[in-house]
């Protein structure tokens, strides 16, 4: 049934994938060869080219981002790997990370060539520690090897690479509570604009680009932009990584080419519900994604446009999958729960809204609902996060993405399984 | 120069300038809390948002700068940018924000220093929902001292973070900081590094709600009852503008007076606790002639013609001694007077300090040092052997109010006139 031949993953279970000796019998490193011959905005039309949208949550083409960095700004310039995956649901990164770091790494030289950076940075989730000592081995392997430091495989070009881990903030994973994070503060997110490309690490022009959006790159240089263009749907083309988890047989991480049915995704590559169980509603990417009911799930397409119109969407592509024995009260209030903890507290909404839901789901799972708080539950999502509903006007209410991130799962929670709030609320009693 | 419109009021304004402080500037109130003029800008407090025409998201007007945009960007062929602050979604906005700041707050106005003064008031008033729809356990803390004249209350607390800005930005020494995270948060110092420097006062100032308190006025009065003097602070040559509050001939607290050519919005504690010295002084409330060992009372009539008598007879062997802490006026006076030799006691002098944001508490800490000099020709710089040379035998003082340690060569001076009048 299955004919995508992997391509970020296609090594993952060779011996010594994550070795350079490796990574070089495979082809590694001649995209970056045939990078450090070009014209670094041939790299950026290129990259332009082929459609490649981040693959950290927002899906924002990577080539415009690069193209926003100042060409007549004298400052240093800076890429930044966002390698701080914590998306519940989400573990691609982390794949990544430990079977083809090199081919991480190539990404980053490329990219940091394109943009003009002589200094980037590997902003590692901090609970990677295996990660973190595999990264630092491979650093060392490429500068041994030339393939980092000063005047890279003997052209004009340097570059160091410094990894930098991360201290357990959800938010630190955002770029801007990232650029805070980097540069020794406090992990609250800025006020945009200025957007990182103009105004980033230490206020100068930087890129935060996510470990898959990067890893894709020397491929797009080896095969061309037309080729990447050619998996999956040409607005938001390539190939993805997919992490299934939750009710299913067999758990893990797909790559697909995106456009993928998550039908496939759910009961082919992951194997069913186990116990032949019915499912009942799905996170399409990630905790932050709003939830499809099965019907919904059942006829979807992973591609960013389709979960955008579904009301979703794809987000980190972290696939959970429910069945019709989970509690989606108990669920919402366990992503609930998680945004209050990680919310960081600088502005108001996120700060007293998460956990003034938190307290509400408890209380109505305690037997202490009242007829009026699933409605209200609804309004405070709104005022945390606003609606979805883009021809209202206002949505969005907060510094960073994490205001929506928490209403609109938690506001998809209540609307599509209103009934199972609905049963937390104390029966009247029947009089005789 | 763009153009701005607010609720239909064109402003033509300079670029990079932010919606709100057009509005500040012309009177349309937008509330806020985060923003202050001296800090940095952060917009987390959220209040106030307003809406761009053009913008899918409500816009904190703290944070949106009004600049050219292209003729084919412009809204209705002329406006570089169009803000409403009075719609539906700006109002209905503004009282959900105010509802989450008030869910964990301790409504606790009648016994909050706060009251009276306090924008969390003011805004609820003005903006705010009648009724909460909050049901739940709220977050209490126990008050912490901060430092030994600053208190924080953390339940009236709103995360503004203009006092740990102030640390940072103004007073350079970073005591306060944001401590857990979310709904965690709350305003620390470390037990070795408390907040103890010399602006440390301006945090209560510059606190939006009653969470910093000043342990010197804390529950001493309430805001209403005391009258509000425009006034200049006596502690050093700098002049901070201040107000003073005071009931009955009684001052109770000074707090800086916005003035951005002397001291922008602050005062140092020198100055803000300084007056308590009034309330030391033992005060001479009626004229006194020395008999022997003791003082006798006498009216103001006899008094100055003692004195008059006094200046007349030794007019040659007399001086003036003029004061730094004392108004031009009166300085200018007692120089008319002693136009021969006129001077001044040892002045009083401190470190001089000047922090990263420029504020600057000066080495003289006298007031009017060079009013005093300016006003008065001829002080000479050193009195006291101008008078051992010129044989003086009477000095005319300008009590200051100022206790002096005079050191021996002073008091011996002194000790040897003829006659003192003070």
């Amino acid at each position: 049934m299955n004919t995508f031949k992997p391509v970020l993953t296609e090594y993952i279970d060779q011996k010594d994938c994550h070795t350079l000796p490796f990574y070089k019998s495979i082809g590694g490193y001649t995209a970056l060869e045939k990078v450090l011959t070009m014209n670094p905005d041939e790299v950026t039309q290129e990259v332009k080219d082929s459609n490649l949208r981040g693959r950290g949550g927002a899906g924002f083409s990577t080539g415009m981002k690069w193209g926003f960095i100042p060409k007549d700004s004298n400052k240093a310039k800076y890429l930044i790997n966002n390698a701080d995956e914590s998306e519940p649901g989400t573990f691609k990164d982390r794949l990544l990370m430990n079977k083809a770091p090199h081919q991480m790494l190539e990404g980053m030289i490329i990219a940091a060539y394109a943009i003009g950076c002589h200094t980037s940075f590997i902003y590692i989730r901090g609970e990677f520690y295996q990660e973190y000592k595999l990264l630092e081995q491979t650093i060392a392997e490429a500068y041994d090897n030339n393939i980092l430091g000063q005047n890279i495989l003997g052209s004009n070009y340097s570059l160091d690479v410094v990894i930098h881990r991360g201290a357990g903030a959800y938010i630190c994973g955002e770029e801007t509570g990232l650029l805070e994070s980097l540069e020794g503060k406090r992990g609250w997110p800025r006020n945009k604009p200025p957007f990182p490309a103009i105004e980033g690490y230490r206020q100068s022009p930087t890129i935060v680009n996510n470990v898959e959006t990067l890893s894709c790159l020397p491929h797009i240089i080896n095969r061309g932009a037309s080729w990447f263009k050619s998996v999956g749907p040409e607005k938001g083309p390539g190939p993805r990584l997919f992490c299934v988890s939750g009710c299913v047989n067999n758990p893990g991480v797909f790559e697909e080419p995106m456009g993928v049915s998550l039908k496939d995704l759910i009961f082919d590559r992951a194997g069913g519900i186990p116990d032949d169980k019915q499912l009942k509603a799905v996170f399409p990417g990630g905790s932050s994604s709003a939830i499809l009911t099965a019907n919904e799930a059942m006829d979807v397409m992973m591609d960013f446009e389709e979960l955008v119109e579904k009301g979703s969407m794809l987000g980190s592509a972290g696939i959970i999958v429910m069945d019709e024995t989970v509690d989606m009260v108990q669920a919402c209030l366990n992503i609930a729960r998680f945004y209050a903890h990680e919310s960081c507290g600088q502005c108001t909404p996120c700060r007293e809204g998460t956990s003034w839901l938190v307290m509400m789901l408890t209380r109505l799972i305690n037997g202490g609902g009242k007829p009026g708080d699933i409605d209200m539950l609804l309004e405070i999502t709104d005022n945390i996060g606003g609606l979805i509903d883009f021809s209202k006007g206002s949505f969005g209410k907060t510094i960073c993405p994490f205001g929506e991130a928490v209403a609109w799962p938690v506001r998809s929670f209540v609307e599509k399984f209103k009934g199972e709030f609905m049963k937390y609320l104390p029966q009247e009693k029947v009089v005789a | 120069m763009p153009l701005l419109k607010i609720d239909g009021k064109e402003f033509e304004v300079e670029s990079g300038t932010t919606v709100l402080q057009v509005a500040k500037a012309n009177g349309i109130e937008i509330p806020h809390y985060c923003y202050h003029p001296a800090l940095e800008i952060v917009g987390s407090c959220r209040m106030c948002l307003v809406q761009v025409e053009g913008m899918p998201k409500l816009q904190v007007s703290c944070n949106t700068f009004v600049s050219d945009v292209s003729s084919d960007r412009k809204v209705d062929g002329k406006y570089d940018m169009v803000v409403h602050t009075q719609n539906d979604l700006v109002v209905q906005e503004r009282k959900n924000m105010l509802e989450f700041l008030l869910l964990n707050h301790p409504l606790d106005c009648p016994v909050c220093d706060q009251a009276g003064e306090c924008y969390l008031q003011d805004y609820s008033f003005k903006f705010g929902n009648a009724h909460s729809r909050f049901e739940e356990n709220k977050r209490v803390r126990p008050n912490e001292s901060l430092g030994s004249q600053i208190v924080i209350n953390h339940n009236r607390c709103i995360m503004c973070s203009r006092c740990v800005r102030f640390t940072q930005e103004i007073s350079g020494t970073s005591e306060l900081f944001v401590e857990a995270r979310g709904y965690n948060s709350k305003i620390a110092v470390l037990e070795d590094n408390p907040l103890d420097n010399l602006l440390a006062g301006n945090v209560a100032d510059i606190c939006p709600v009653g969470a910093l308190l000043s342990t010197d006025y804390i529950h001493k009065n309430r805001i209403w009852n005391l009258k509000k003097q425009p006034s200049v602070c006596q502690d050093c040559s700098v002049g901070c503008n201040v107000d003073v509050f005071s009931q009955t001939d009684q001052i109770l607290r000074l707090t800086a007076r916005e003035n951005l050519d002397v001291n922008g919005y602050f005062m140092c504690d020198i100055g803000r606790y300084g007056f308590h010295r009034y309330e030391e002084i033992d005060r001479v409330l009626q004229p006194m002639v020395r008999k022997g060992d003791s003082f006798e009372s006498v009216d103001w009539e006899t008094a100055i013609k003692i004195t008059v008598d006094l200046i007349k007879k030794n007019k040659s062997k007399a001086a003036g001694i003029v004061s730094p802490f004392h108004t031009n006026e009166s300085n200018f006076l007692l120089g008319q007077i002693f136009k021969d030799v006129l001077g001044s006691l040892p002045p009083i002098t401190g470190e001089e300090i000047t922090y990263p944001s420029g504020f600057r508490i000066s080495a003289d800490r006298s007031p009017n040092a060079r009013g005093m000099n300016d006003i008065c020709e001829g002080v000479v710089e050193d009195l006291a052997s101008e008078i051992e040379t010129q044989g003086i035998r009477t000095l005319f003082i300008l009590d200051d109010g100022i206790d002096r340690e005079l050191d021996d060569k002073w008091k011996k001076i002194i000790g040897e006139m003829d006659s003192v009048i003070v």
